[in-house]
């Protein structure tokens, strides 16, 4: 079987996950407007934070927690797509894959193609907002284009545990009840606080969450300033993430068809 | 022959309570996401937020005595979205047509699984509460303030229930959970979740004024942060909005159950 049909495969079903998605949007909508909501939530009522010693001197409180709102949509964009998956499986069409002439693995990859085509729309969707509303990011363009692409390595990385998930148990229900469990990574990262300012538990938790690192990335990458976040550390962390998840979804996915 | 009588309405709400409960049994951790989320978020946010309380106008030292309360809400609201998710469940199985030809007036067949969600959500916000007395949170509200932060709870789960019946009613597919979920989530953030009305600037400012789920947590922090107003300045305006929330949910989830098979 040739490389270029598995490529075929991937896209097609990349494609399949992302037509299924926006085929409804009203259930696509929570994942492009709560991290905005939640955004808006934040940046209005924290705002009063930047009083506070020891927080970085920055030009807008709405630019310093948008990084924050990029990888709660990474999380959201990947645990949809953990959902679709376990609602394949549940109504009978992953079964009708598995039959398919494929690689096995191609099953896998190609949700994760539809996750990554996800949080490139949703991390752009999110910086035009931002940017809308007055958020300004002196790295300029190539650190925009740089910021979408750790976003969506991080949303593949998320979607890998999500699929994960989905294939070990293949519940629909079980899988929208792990929604708020992502949420545990966004919490345990400085998300939308300077990690010097978190308290010294969360500090510590947050040396050993790969998010820290992808959204100190983003914050450094889009303030053009080093001293925020270092792109590499963040670029590794993610692309570990996604490398790891993936594996496990493959291997969760071998576990199953050995339970069939 | 005389047909047989309908069953009175009681027993009907009764068993279909105790058949939501039953999920907890049979569907093994059923009740772990709604309760350690919130202990998650309680956790996540007061490290994150923590320092906030050094601001000017914050009504307490301790954020954590500040967050419980919302941490307690979110779990009842979870345990009551999940109660949309299980009949949007329901419907998509074929289990509810059943039930809708069972003959009993259909509101009834809402009646027990919202008493199941409150019954359920009774757990996270035990769990919430005591995770954060544990770790320190007071409770100036004494035994009254922690009545006042319960009665909030079961309220707002019964609101979060409605909500969540209604979206089933709606969608009626299962896919409809995180509209469900996230829909208690922006009520409760729309508030002043993260900090008092004075230290919140611009537009939330006047939407969290006008959230009733702003009151709702005024009610409940009467247990961990203002301890009970002798005027009851924060007890009325919170049940007078649960009871709001709940007309105005429960017309929709009845208005949802009467399209339903048309």
């Amino acid at each position: 079987m040739s490389a270029a049909r598995e490529g075929r495969v991937v896209l097609a079903l990349g494609r399949r996950a992302l037509s299924v998605q926006f085929r409804r949007a009203q259930l696509l909508m929570p994942t492009f407007v709560l991290p905005l909501m939640l955004l808006a939530v934040i940046a209005s009522g924290t705002s009063a934070a930047q009083g506070l010693r020891g927080f970085p001197d920055v030009a807008s409180y709405l630019a310093f927690v948008v990084p924050g709102t990029i990888m709660q949509g990474a999380l959201l964009a990947g645990l949809t797509s953990g959902t679709a998956l376990a609602a394949d499986i549940e109504f009978g069409f992953f079964d009708r894959l598995l039959a398919a002439p494929v690689r096995r693995t191609s099953l896998v990859i190609g949700r994760q193609a539809g996750t990554l085509g996800l949080s490139v729309l949703q991390t752009t969707f999110f910086l035009a907002i931002a940017f809308a509303f007055g958020a300004r990011y002196p790295g300029g363009a190539g650190a925009v284009l740089a910021t979408v692409m750790l976003a969506a390595i991080t949303a593949v990385g998320i979607g890998g545990i999500a699929a994960a998930i989905a294939l070990r148990t293949g519940s629909l229900s079980l899988m929208q009840s792990v929604f708020p469990f992502v949420f545990v990574l966004l919490f345990t990262a400085p998300a939308f606080f300077p990690r010097d300012l978190l308290t010294p538990a969360l500090r510590g938790a947050a040396t050993y969450n790969p998010l820290t690192y992808v959204v100190e990335a983003v914050r450094g990458l889009l303030a053009g300033d080093g001293a925020l976040g270092d792109p590499w550390a963040g670029a590794a962390a993610a692309l570990l993430l996604a490398l790891a998840t993936t594996t496990l979804a493959t291997l969760a996915l071998k576990d199953r068809l050995r339970r069939l | 022959m005389s047909a047989p009588a309908a069953p009175s309405a009681l027993p009907v709400a009764l068993a279909l309570w105790r058949r939501s409960l039953n999920e907890v049994l049979r569907v093994r951790g059923a009740l772990l996401p709604a309760t350690i989320a919130p202990v998650v978020f309680l956790l996540g946010m007061t490290g994150q937020f923590g320092r906030l309380t050094g601001l000017e106008g914050f009504p307490t030292e301790s954020y954590l005595s500040w967050i419980v309360p919302l941490s307690c809400l979110q779990g009842a609201g979870f345990a009551g979205a999940a109660t949309g998710s299980n009949l949007a469940r329901d419907i998509e199985q074929g289990w509810f047509d059943r039930l809708l030809v069972a003959p009993v007036p259909r509101p009834l067949l809402l009646v027990g699984p919202i008493l199941g969600g409150v019954t359920r959500s009774l757990v996270p916000a035990t769990v919430v509460l005591l995770v954060g007395i544990a770790l320190g949170a007071e409770l100036p509200g004494g035994a009254i303030g922690l009545l006042a932060l319960y009665v909030a709870c079961a309220g707002f789960c019964a609101v979060a229930g409605l909500w969540g019946v209604f979206m089933a009613l709606t969608f009626r597919t299962q896919q409809a959970g995180p509209l469900m979920q996230q829909g208690v989530f922006l009520a409760v953030f729309l508030s002043t979740a993260y900090t008092p009305e004075v230290l919140l600037r611009g537009w939330l400012a006047d939407v969290a004024h006008l959230n009733p789920v702003t009151h709702v947590l005024e009610l409940a922090r009467q247990a961990t942060v203002s301890g009970i107003a002798p005027g009851l300045d924060h007890t009325v305006p919170g049940l007078l909005a649960l009871a709001g929330m709940l007309v105005l949910l429960g017309g929709l989830a009845l208005l949802g159950l009467r399209r339903l098979g048309r």
